[in-house]
């Protein structure tokens, strides 16, 4: 099951494209973290997890039209796929199951 | 709304590092962000954000990889690249021509003068040890501040330094002691050699090659002689000689031949046939004097260190050794210098050859200036040739963008459109270089008579000087193919493709300034050629004082023509075309150093002023047309002590009427060096003055006219030395061989040699007809170069614009209008650069002229004249084609749109 496990960045770009369906690509995907989130996130560091969620098959990409905002360069939209579906649900099972045997007590600590 | 530019390079930056793939969007999310933030934030704001957000994207998922864009290098690529190269070549003929034609002409005019600047500045270079071998130079200061500066050295400055300083491997001394006839005594032939005598170690410290004989032993003892090559061919037909003997007429024992040296290459600074041993001369009597001679400039001393010396703190030491071992005058100073062998032959200015006798040639010098002057004009046509092929391919650059479009297209990058313009240049190049080296090939002898020397093109220079020119040819592949290609390669596939008109404003303006460049030094070589011509000229066809045409000018070899001088002259008084005969001591020219003396006008304090003196007897004036402007000339035997002088002085003297006013002189100088006239140091020679004669060019119009002395032929200063006889200019060579017949009936022994004053006295200024010559034709040849050039453009330009033409055509305008059109453009470049070359040719001109204390001046017509011809030709070049274009009929360009 190892090529199923997610970074923590990786898990919340890869949801964050599911969050967006169909309107994903590099400025949507930042501004919903960063709004969402609170943190700044930074094009080089989502540029990259993108293009590696992509090659580990967890994404997939389809260039769109170009728009005038963008001086002609066209969007490249991110969609998850199915495998990318089956890591994010491996991922949160597993943490599920980690949460289910965290003893009460520790919960209560402060 | 226009929307804010990000900064460009940034976005360059981020195009350069990024994985193409991933680009475009990168840059669109990037540039949404971008107008954004401006809106928000502001510019500068946005500015900052986005380099950073840049910056962060360099990491390593994001970077290209150097290879991706690697196209496979198989030699099927390098192929292609030169059969394309040379379809396009051969499409293009026109430009093909001109470009090889261009680079040949330029190509040849670098190699010719290449040989000769690369052996002048590799003078003294064959010996093994020369890194190590220095001259040893004096300076000397006498008490009336006169400084002399002389290579040359007392007896024991070369024998002390080799046994006490650490640093000297060894040293040795060497001396040309006159002129003498050296027979083989078995068959007596009289032929006229300097005498040149060296120590045993001379041959060790240089390594002039031997034929044969023994390098260590050859002038260990007396009476014996090495001879080169050449003499032993000149006297015993054959070089198998060692072990005979050869005898200097002024010597009483034979000397035996040693050992046999090969010809001195012409780049060497020695040029001794022959050199005796020095031991033949050492008696005790000579032993005694030599222990003491520390300051004479007697012996020409090298040093050659070992390796790591200091040449400043031996030369100290040395300076040191001899005020240890010699008092000096008060208010003398001397000291000593080491001169780097290498040095000798083009850094000897200000330095007098010392080590010899008056009589002997002092050992050639090459002149720095021209050879600066030589290479960077070689440089610089060179340059010339470059710029046109650079100039003339972006010029077609727009005749080749669809190409270039389509290579894109394929999948050409960069690099392969820059290799495939590099080996263009290459074939060119490689094709101006085979033409240049063949017709420097047929041209070389020629060019060898011309600068009297012998090139070959394989053998006089080593494989260093073909190293060089390939090297050389190799950048200007680089540098005019490389401009051309990183300027082609650089256009988007899509404009091209297009048909989208190239931005190349900035282009232009690069091609405009080359070709600007390129005038620039073609009208200073111009205006170079000129000033040099004309100064050559005035220098041969100045009116000098004397009279110098048919005059034969012949040498005093044997005793006898000295003694017997007055049946001499009066047996040549009798031929027929002999007009007048005169001896004197002297003769205006180059041959031998004038003899100096220190004067004073007897009873005029004590301040003593140095003067030439030449002896002469009574019809000296008359044969040589030298005009007499106060008193008289020598009459008979009685003036012994009587003297003429010149104007220049008679000012120094302050003579100014002619009442046989005394004067002394207590010194004459036999070098370098002033020494007593008489054994008695207090004794002086003590003429009275009968005459001032006008004064005339006895030395080269580089010199201000010096004081000069007319002493009688009879004098205690110097004997007679040459017979002048002023010839009709019928039959020369008829009156030539009765004038030998007369030598030789005085006696048998006499080799007649003889020379015509006027190209004696031309040989002053060979160096500058020789540069003028070479200068004229590498000036030429740039003009011509860069004709070439702006043909080639003239020729694309009114290409281009044929349509404008037609238009322009049909609403009216004519001929004349086009033409101006067409050739305005290049005329004000040449005109601009006209502008350039006339400051820098005016402070050239007038620097090099400093150089002659008689030259003419820079005129401002010399500008002018060169400002048209630059202009004409470059008009003409121009018009040939604007005319050409403006003759079409507009039909026939408009019809095809």
């Amino acid at each position: 099951m190892k090529h199923l496990q997610l970074g923590e960045f990786e898990e919340i770009v890869l949801l964050t494209v599911g969050v967006l369906h169909g309107n994903a690509y590099g400025v949507t995907i930042k501004d919903e973290i960063e709004q969402r989130l609170g943190r700044e996130v930074t094009i080089g560091a989502l540029q990259i997890t993108l293009r590696r969620l992509e090659s580990k098959g967890f994404l997939k990409s389809t260039p769109g039209d170009s728009t005038e905002s963008r001086r002609g360069r066209p969007k490249l939209f991110f969609e998850i796929t199915a495998y990318g579906k089956k890591a994010l649900d491996y991922c949160k099972e597993s943490r599920d199951e980690l949460w289910k045997a965290l003893p009460k007590l520790v919960l209560n600590l402060k | 709304m226009k929307s804010a530019e990000p900064p460009r390079f940034i976005l360059r930056f981020l195009q350069w590092f990024c994985k193409p793939e991933y680009h475009a969007d990168i840059e669109g999310d990037l540039l949404e962000l971008y107008d954004r933030r401006v809106a928000d934030q502001g510019k500068f704001k946005a500015n900052l954000r986005l380099s950073k957000d840049v910056l962060l994207l360099f990491r390593p998922g994001i970077i290209r990889s150097a290879k991706i864009h690697q196209p496979i290098t198989s030699n099927g690529m390098i192929k292609n690249y030169f059969i394309m190269g040379w379809r396009n070549l051969r499409k293009n003929k026109l430009y093909t021509t001109i470009n090889v034609l261009g680079l040949t002409f330029g190509m040849v005019c670098f190699l010719l003068i290449g040989l000769y600047v690369y052996e002048e500045l590799n003078f003294d270079t064959q010996h093994t040890q020369g890194e190590r071998i220095y001259r040893v130079i004096m300076h000397q200061k006498s008490p009336s501040q006169e400084a002399t500066t002389v290579a040359a050295a007392g007896y024991m400055v070369a024998e002390e330094p080799r046994h006490s300083f650490p640093e000297v491997e060894q040293t040795t001394r060497m001396q040309r002691v006159g002129r003498a006839n050296l027979v083989d005594p078995q068959n007596p032939v009289n032929v006229q050699e300097t005498m040149t005598i060296a120590d045993e170690y001379f041959l060790q410290v240089f390594d002039f090659p031997f034929i044969e004989g023994d390098r260590r032993s050859a002038l260990k003892e007396p009476n014996t002689i090495v001879i080169t090559e050449d003499l032993a061919m000149r006297i015993f037909g054959r070089t198998d000689v060692i072990d005979k003997n050869l005898q200097f007429d002024r010597m009483q024992k034979p000397l035996k031949i040693t050992g046999i040296l090969k010809n001195h290459p012409q780049n060497s600074s020695f040029n001794f046939t022959s050199v005796m041993s020095e031991s033949t001369f050492t008696d005790e009597q000579s032993k005694r004097e030599a222990e003491i001679d520390w300051t004479s400039a007697n012996f020409t001393v090298y040093a050659l260190l070992r390796a790591g010396a200091n040449p400043d703190s031996v030369s100290g030491k040395i300076t040191h050794l001899t005020h240890t071992n010699v008092q000096l005058e008060p208010g003398t100073t001397l000291s000593y210098s080491l001169q780097p062998l290498k040095d000798v032959h083009l850094k000897s200015d200000g330095i007098t050859d010392g080590g010899k006798n008056s009589n002997v040639d002092p050992i050639p010098q090459g002149n720095p200036v021209y050879v600066t002057v030589f290479l960077f004009t070689a440089i610089l046509v060179l340059l010339i040739a470059g710029i046109n092929y650079s100039n003339l391919t972006t010029a077609r650059a727009s005749s080749r963008l669809k190409e270039i479009g389509v290579r894109k297209v394929i999948g050409a990058v960069r690099s392969n459109l820059i290799g495939q313009f590099l080996v263009e240049s290459l074939i060119t190049t490689v094709i101006a270089f085979g033409v240049a080296v063949l017709i420097v090939a047929i041209l070389l002898p020629s060019f060898n008579e011309f600068v009297n020397k012998k090139f070959s093109l394989f053998s006089s220079v080593g494989l260093g000087f073909w190293a060089a020119a390939a090297g050389l040819i190799l950048a200007m592949v680089l540098l005019s193919g490389g401009y051309a290609a990183l300027l082609l390669s650089r256009f988007k596939p899509v404009s091209l493709l297009k048909g989208l008109a190239l931005k190349s404003g900035s282009d232009f303006s690069v091609r405009k300034a080359l070709v600007v460049l390129q005038f620039t030094i073609s009208t200073v070589m111009i205006i170079g050629t000129i000033v040099l011509f004309r100064q050559v000229r005035f220098l041969n066809e100045s009116n000098l004082g004397f009279n110098k045409d048919l005059m034969v000018v012949i040498d005093v070899n044997v005793i006898k023509a000295r003694s017997n001088f007055d049946w001499v002259k009066n047996e040549m008084s009798k031929i027929p075309a002999v007009e007048q005969v005169s001896v004197s001591s002297h003769v205006p020219g180059e041959w031998k150093t004038l003899v100096r003396v220190k004067l004073k006008k007897e009873g005029g304090g004590d301040q003593l002023r140095t003067a030439y003196v030449i002896g002469a007897d009574k019809d000296f004036l008359t044969t040589y047309g030298i005009e007499l402007l106060k008193g008289r000339n020598f009459r008979n035997a009685n003036d012994t002590s009587a003297i003429l002088i010149n104007e220049a002085a008679a000012k120094i003297l302050g003579i100014t009427q002619i009442s046989n006013e005394g004067v002394e002189i207590p010194q004459s100088a036999r070098g370098s060096f002033f020494n007593p006239i008489y054994d008695d140091i207090n004794a002086s020679f003590k003429p009275r003055v009968v005459g001032i004669v006008k004064d005339f060019h006895f030395q080269s119009l580089r010199a201000k006219i010096e004081p000069l002395v007319i002493a009688y032929h009879d004098n205690p200063i110097y004997p007679i030395d040459y017979y002048s006889v002023k010839i009709q200019p019928q039959n020369i060579q008829t009156t030539l061989e009765k004038l030998k017949a007369v030598m030789v009936a005085n006696d048998e022994r006499e080799p007649f040699e003889y020379h015509f004053l006027d190209e004696q006295l031309a040989r002053f200024y060979i160096e500058d007809q020789r540069s003028q010559t070479i200068l004229g034709w590498v000036a030429l040849a740039s003009v011509v170069i860069a004709c070439l050039g702006l043909f080639g453009l003239a020729t694309y330009s009114a290409e281009q614009r044929l349509k404008e033409i037609g238009v322009r055509k049909v609403l009216g305008a004519n001929l004349v209008s086009i033409m101006a059109l067409l050739s305005k453009d290049f005329v004000k470049l040449v005109l601009i650069a006209c502008c350039f070359a006339f400051p820098i040719a005016w402070f050239g001109a007038n620097w090099w002229l400093q150089d002659y204390a008689y030259h003419i001046n820079v005129e401002w017509w010399i500008f002018a004249l060169a400002g048209v011809i630059a202009t004409g030709i470059a008009l003409l070049t121009v018009s040939y084609q604007a005319i050409k274009a403006a003759m079409v009929t507009p039909v026939k360009t408009l019809k095809s749109q």
